[in-house]
């Protein structure tokens, strides 16, 4: 039931009662549905704490989780040290550089995709009188404009994870999977943010340019994506933060990267080698964080918000 | 104040920067164009698959079948009911404890006054920090790696699953609370703050109420993120959507993949549309 509201509660003269009452329904929806998964015996929790668990959480933390070299000769820096550097020579390293590359590749993919999608999404662009008119125009221009965001939609919708799934089993033996994956998943998310901001750009400029003769191509090319590239750049270095983190579990698909190497130790119930590898994705997770955190506050200096 | 406006970064540069990493990149992983092209064994895999996309399948592929097996739409439904059950309850807990942490990583939170700029004692900032060094690490920690190390050290549960979704939601939902607590409009606190209310009462009345709406419409975005998170968890054995997705792939299936794929869909793009209609209405 919703709630009866006083007739003249502050700040509400205007009429906006559809979009409170969606307001009101999600909240009521959500709500339920939180009761629901908590009740609806789904969920086991008293399972989880039960006296078998905790004996496999037991030794997990005091046996499985102690590095090998460390368990029996007890604990030395140099021990712990030989044992971190033994692995990051024999495969941890390159597991741990092949996942930065694999985000690398597959963000510029998405960054180009995206730049080449973004003019269709913009509904100033893709009408019939490009940058002069308020709303869109030409039954083809409109559907073009439709047909982009649908393709962003839908390229973004999935989970990159099953994204990959699909492609390795096409495209085995290779990074083409990881990288595919990653390049659909993050070009659909900037094609439409890449899209909306040319269509919010100052309109006048771009405008002027048009009735001084400019093609669309033109204005398009050289006015309106340099002075929206700011924008892009922001975008592409919060996608490249996601991107990262993503990346390092698509190698449990078989891709040789860190979660392949994560995988394989946990299927030698070698745990110790696990939560190292986790470790070295944690290190590199927080690099990629800082780097474009850094670079997205340097950006910001003259980025227009 | 600097009297020179600082020099804009070389923006070109940059984008040169990305496109030389790229190609770097496509180098060192051994990226061929040529790649794209799948051999024989793909090909046909790949045509028996997308020609399954318009023939979904509504019941079980295969012959051997119990005669008392659920139906299979009906387990389908059952799964996608179980993937909405995993992400709303990894939800509540991530609600319950990003929002908190949020507060604490915020810097208004430390500040002895709501709304100015005041500097923070030094055992506020170290407090802060460790805060922050915490959130970071949750977040750091994809949710299938958590939930490969919760198997590892309890097995097989449902709740290890909302967990291992809840733990980096919550740093991620606690990073961003705490983003946009400093970045909420300040004058409902200054005026609090004016008629002597205590700093606590500033913060919870006339700070908090301020952010709400952002609060709110990223944790719709997040519930979203979580469905999707609660799909792939069925590739590690927990009875959602993936689970269905890569069992009926594995034995070639590939109509029961694409109706699983369609439902996965369905229930994104719904969310999706959802989220965005929240987002619209509460913030301007």
């Amino acid at each position: 039931m919703i709630p009866s509201r006083p007739p003249q509660a502050p700040g509400e003269e205007h009429p906006e009662e559809p979009s409170r009452r969606l307001l009101w329904i999600s909240g009521i929806g959500a709500s339920g549905l939180v009761a629901f998964a908590w009740l609806s015996g789904e969920i086991n929790v008293s399972g989880f704490f039960g006296a078998d668990r905790a004996r496999n959480l037991k030794r997990f933390l005091t046996e499985d989780a102690i590095p090998f070299p460390l368990r029996e000769d007890g604990f030395t820096w140099s021990g712990l040290w030989t044992w971190v550097a033994g692995h990051w020579n024999a495969a941890a390293g390159e597991a741990t550089l092949t996942t930065l590359w694999i985000a690398v590749a597959s963000m510029a993919l998405a960054g180009a995709g995206a730049l080449l999608v973004a003019p269709w999404v913009a509904r100033t662009i893709s009408t019939r009188e490009p940058f002069l008119q308020n709303g869109p125009t030409g039954a083809l221009w409109i559907w073009a404009s439709r047909l982009a965001r649908l393709i962003c939609i839908l390229a973004r919708a999935l989970p990159e994870y099953i994204l990959a799934f699909l492609w390795v089993a096409i495209l085995p033996g290779s990074a083409w999977p990881a990288v595919l994956a990653l390049a659909m998943h993050n070009g659909g998310i900037l094609g439409r943010l890449f899209g909306e901001t040319l269509e919010n750009l100052e309109r006048r400029p771009l405008q002027a340019l048009r009735t001084l003769g400019g093609s669309r191509g033109q204005i398009t090319a050289l006015a309106a994506v340099p002075v929206a590239l700011p924008r892009f750049l922001l975008y592409f270095f919060y996608r490249f933060e996601t991107c990262v983190r993503e990346a390092t579990v698509l190698g449990m698909l078989g891709i040789v990267s860190l979660g392949y190497q994560i995988q394989d130790a946990r299927s030698r119930h070698a745990y110790d080698d696990m939560l190292l590898l986790v470790g070295f994705g944690v290190l590199l997770v927080l690099l990629a964080d800082l780097t474009s955190h850094g670079v997205r506050i340097w950006l910001r200096r003259e980025a227009p918000r | 104040m600097d009297r020179h406006p600082p020099k804009p970064p070389p923006r070109g540069l940059i984008l040169l920067g990305i496109g030389i990493l790229g190609l770097l990149a496509a180098f060192l992983l051994g990226l061929r164009p040529g790649g794209l092209i799948p051999n024989a064994g793909g090909l046909q895999l790949a045509r028996s698959f997308f020609s399954a996309a318009l023939d979904p399948a509504l019941t079980r592929e295969g012959a051997s079948l119990a005669a008392n097996a659920t139906p299979f739409l009906e387990d389908l439904v059952h799964a996608a009911l179980r993937t909405l059950i995993f992400a709303a309850a990894a939800m509540s807990l991530s609600i319950l404890a990003g929002l908190p942490l949020g507060i604490l990583a915020s810097d208004t939170w430390w500040r002895r006054s709501s709304f100015s700029n005041s500097r923070m004692t030094a055992a506020a900032r170290a407090m802060q920090s460790a805060v922050r060094i915490g959130i970071a690490l949750m977040r750091s920690v994809h949710e299938l790696i958590w939930a490969v190390i919760l198997l590892a050290a309890v097995g097989l549960n449902t709740f290890g699953a909302v967990l291992a979704i809840a733990v980096p939601y919550s740093g991620t939902l606690a990073k961003v609370f705490s983003e946009m607590l400093d970045e909420a409009p300040r004058h409902s606190a200054k005026a609090l703050e004016g008629i002597g209310v205590r700093p606590l009462g500033v913060f919870l009345f006339g700070l908090v109420p301020r952010a709400l709406p952002d609060l709110v419409a990223y944790t719709a975005y997040r519930f979203e993120c979580a469905v999707r998170s609660a799909a792939v968890l069925g590739f590690f054995g927990y009875p959602t959507l993936g689970y269905h997705l890569t069992l009926s792939f594995g034995d070639g299936h590939f109509r029961e993949t694409w109706t699983t794929i369609y439902l996965l869909l369905a229930l994104i793009l719904f969310l999706e549309w959802w989220s965005t209609a929240v987002r619209r209405r509460l913030v301007s």
